[in-house]
């Protein structure tokens, strides 16, 4: 059984990693259906040779438990509502009432603030709900979408740091959310974890690594790829008729009621007030009344709904399935134990890969490696391998939970990010080097000391320091914010013409960061212990090298050589 | 960045993109063209059914995971979140159980040895667990149809003797259950 692990985690890893630069030229869920047909295979020969055909027969069941229904039921649902939303005319309601805002004392600036935040605001436990449903209102702000807004650079920020925020949103979610598996293990031992103990961590991460995001994407991405958004911007010489158009947008009654319907549903989603009752339900229910009370057909709801991130998610699911089923994921785990025992690594710097696993191998839903890989890590624990005690642990969950759970956004393979790209109009991976830098670097540290300083006091009231603790909060992350921003904008000033050139200071720049990021989770875990935050500090920049690796050099050259 | 660099920006985009694309594919809605690339790509395989037959298996794996859990009378499995919240349990479950997201996952799709492993047979159906939901799924009900289903399969003949033997050594089987599995576990 051991043996059969590792066999089928390298086929896994093999061509997961192939398919993500692109060596294998087949569509993702083709080659995820493939690995698990001969992973499934392979696991089928070894039974019968060590248990017998009895134990073999039952592997496809074993596998087919892989599938999590609720992540790809919830998208269902949110891209039913987009389209009910869109076919009856709500996102002109929803335009008309932004251009009002825009006039309002909060301005543009404000409300777009709001809007970005919005997924972490609603965390809803799928980050697809609301990005299918608000994306194509971003896109109406620019020149094409018939606001004429935002130029076009503002429009990618806007978008790009939307999409960040929506693809982290299913950590914080107290619905469902992939956080929750976080929560559950860490109960075992903080008895009010399962109440949010990873929440504000999250959500406080992620409104910074948003920012973040924002600032690599407009300072950038947007030198590395210049030619790779095919947005346009206003034209300078534009028509008066044609301005006139821009500035009168109007809609329909039945627009605003079915708006109304939409972000009712959403709230009732949210807060739950008629009793537990699964997010889908309602998300469809509202797609019913729309339908009933706004006059659109049920064609209209179902061409809201892209297959494309649905059969991704649902084939990542069946390779992880068999992976579970045939041991591949115990095999990661003792594999990542012993890296432990590496002189240079240690505890702390294989704990500073672990927080990036996900960040590394960006898979298109969180949940594919959470769920193995949550129990690892709780096994490392006092529950069995006794690397870190129970505090340690929640830092290094809270660090490792915000990556897994933006992990979808940078993930090419169908992943939540794509959702951004596509209605930027920007080719696959242009956001990538912005999501796994604000992940790597911003997030996971953030995450940690959030936990470390803040976390433990709040959930112990009586503790003097809470307001000192709260000083040593703002400052790293201030100083984390610096150091990241600082370099940024060297990196950005660097930018050239050459290619190569571009990507190894891209790449130096991650390794710098990533190292720090290492050095600032060990010290949030051990404390002012120098060989720990040293080994910390390799270890992020081994996990920075890898994340870095597989950021594209050029987006459009990729596929021309492909 | 200024109007100006825009502006230039924007002649440049002018130009075709054939860079990526083959050129004669006709420029369709920006934003369709990820779509395009996927239907590219399907012109790459081997032969285009590979990627049907796999969109095919997708969906019927689908089906198979919705419509075994209404098959195994256990339709409420669909809607659990697998959000692990139910963890929060610990030493309110009175025979220990630490993973019951782990038993309605193989209660959904009649996984026999996940549901052993993770201790299915020793719940007895208390309902602690319930209030630890985020849905209130009935897991104690969730949990007595599949305890029954995995001893008719046990009868059947249907579930290799390891595993149950390991389950039993385990202590992870409760007093209904534990004759009759002693008594599988003894047969030649
Ligand atoms: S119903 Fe079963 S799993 Fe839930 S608390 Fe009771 S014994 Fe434990
Ligand atoms: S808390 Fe409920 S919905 Fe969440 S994993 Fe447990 S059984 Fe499923």
């Amino acid at each position: 059984m051991e043996l059969l692990g590792y066999i089928t985690l390298a086929i896994f890893i093999v061509t997961m990693v192939l398919t993500l630069f692109r060596k294998i030229n087949l569509p993702v869920q083709t080659v995820l259906v493939l690995v698990s047909l001969v992973n499934l295979l392979i696991g089928f020969l070894f039974r019968i040779a060590s248990d017998g055909f009895t134990s073999a027969i039952l592997l496809p069941n074993e596998m087919i438990g892989g599938i999590i229904l609720h992540p790809i039921t919830a998208l269902l649902g949110g891209l039913f509502l987009a389209g009910a939303l869109e076919a009856t005319k709500g996102f002109d309601a929803l335009k008309v009432i932004i251009a009002k805002l825009q006039k309002s004392p909060i301005g543009l600036a404000g409300t777009l603030v709001i809007i970005i935040n919005l997924p972490v605001i609603a965390s809803l436990p799928c980050g697809r709900i609301i990005a299918a449903a608000l994306l194509p209102l971003l896109f109406s702000f620019g020149w094409e979408g018939g606001m004429g807004l935002l130029t076009k650079t503002q429009l990618v920020v806007l978008i790009g740091a939307f999409t960040r925020n929506a693809m982290g949103s299913c950590g914080p979610s107290p619905i469902g959310g992939v956080g929750q598996i976080g929560e559950g293990f860490l109960g075992a031992f903080f008895p009010t974890a399962s109440d949010g103990i990873l929440r504000s961590p999250q959500a406080f991460s992620l409104m910074i690594g948003t920012a973040i995001t924002a600032l690599f994407l407009k300072i950038i991405s947007q030198k590395l790829y210049p030619n790779d958004v095919t947005l346009r911007d206003k034209p300078t010489t534009i028509g008066f008729e044609e301005e006139k158009k821009i500035t009168k947008i109007k809609a329909p009654f039945r627009g605003y009621l079915s708006l109304i319907i939409f972000v009712a549903s959403l709230l009732i989603a949210i807060f739950q007030p008629f009793g537990k009752m699964p997010v889908q339900t309602v998300l469809v229910a509202g797609g019913i009344l729309i339908i009933l009370f706004c006059r659109a057909s049920i064609q209209d709801l179902m061409g809201g709904i892209i297959l494309l991130p649905v059969t991704a998610m649902a084939s990542g699911f069946l390779a992880a399935g068999v992976l579970a089923a045939t041991g591949g994921f115990d095999a990661l785990g003792v594999i990542l134990k012993s890296l432990s025992a590496i002189q240079i690594l240690g505890v702390a710097g294989m704990l500073a890969i672990f927080v990036q696993m996900q960040t590394i191998l960006p898979l298109s839903c969180s949940r594919i490696l959470t769920a193995a890989l949550v129990p690892v890590l709780y096994l490392f624990g006092p529950a069995k391998f006794n690397l870190i005690t129970w505090p340690q642990l929640a830092i290094v969950m809270a660090a490792y939970m915000i990556n897994a759970t933006t992990s979808c956004g940078p993930s090419p393979l169908g992943g939540g990010g794509t959702m951004g790209e596509g209605q930027m109009r920007a080719e696959t991976g242009f956001i990538k080097g912005a999501y796994t830098f604000a992940s790597m670097a911003i997030m996971a540290p953030i995450a940690a000391i959030y936990m470390k300083f803040m976390n433990f006091t709040v959930f112990s009231p009586e503790n003097p320091e809470f307001s000192q603790n709260l000083l040593v909060l703002a400052l790293f992350t201030l100083v984390i914010i610096g150091i990241s921003g600082g370099m940024m904008g060297i990196v950005s000033r660097s930018i050239g013409k050459d290619v190569a050139k571009n990507w190894n200071l891209q790449l130096i720049y991650f390794l710098i960061s990533g190292g720090i990021a290492g050095a600032v989770l060990a010290l949030a875990v051990y404390e002012i212990k120098i060989l720990q935050i040293a080994q910390g500090f390799i270890g992020g920049v081994i996990a920075a090298l890898l994340i870095g690796l597989m950021v594209p050099k050029t987006l459009a050259a990729v596929r021309r050589a492909a | 960045m200024t109007e100006d660099k825009d502006t230039k920006k924007d002649e440049q985009e002018d130009k075709p993109i054939g860079a990526r694309f083959e050129e004669d594919q006709p420029y369709v809605m920006p934003g369709i063209r990820r779509f395009q690339f996927f239907t590219n790509v399907n012109d790459r395989a081997l032969t285009k059914n590979l990627n049907r037959a796999a969109m095919l298996g997708i969906a019927s794996m689908l089906a198979i995971d919705v419509g075994k859990a209404v098959v195994n009378k256990n339709p409420q499995t669909i809607y659990c979140y697998e959000c692990r919240a139910c963890y929060g349990t610990q030493d309110k479950c009175p025979v220990g159980i630490a993973f019951q997201a782990e038993l309605v996952v193989s209660a959904r799709v009649a996984d026999y040895n996940r549901f052993l492993r993770n201790g299915g047979l020793k719940c007895i159906r208390c309902g602690n667990c319930q209030s630890f939901c985020v849905q209130y799924l009935n897991l104690p009900q969730i949990f007595g149809t599949m305890q029954l289903q995995t001893m008719e399969a046990l009868r059947e003949g249907k579930i290799p003797k390891s595993m149950v033997k390991k389950a039993f050594e385990k202590g992870l089987i409760n007093q209904a259950f534990i004759d009759e599995v002693a008594e599988f576990l003894e047969m030649p």
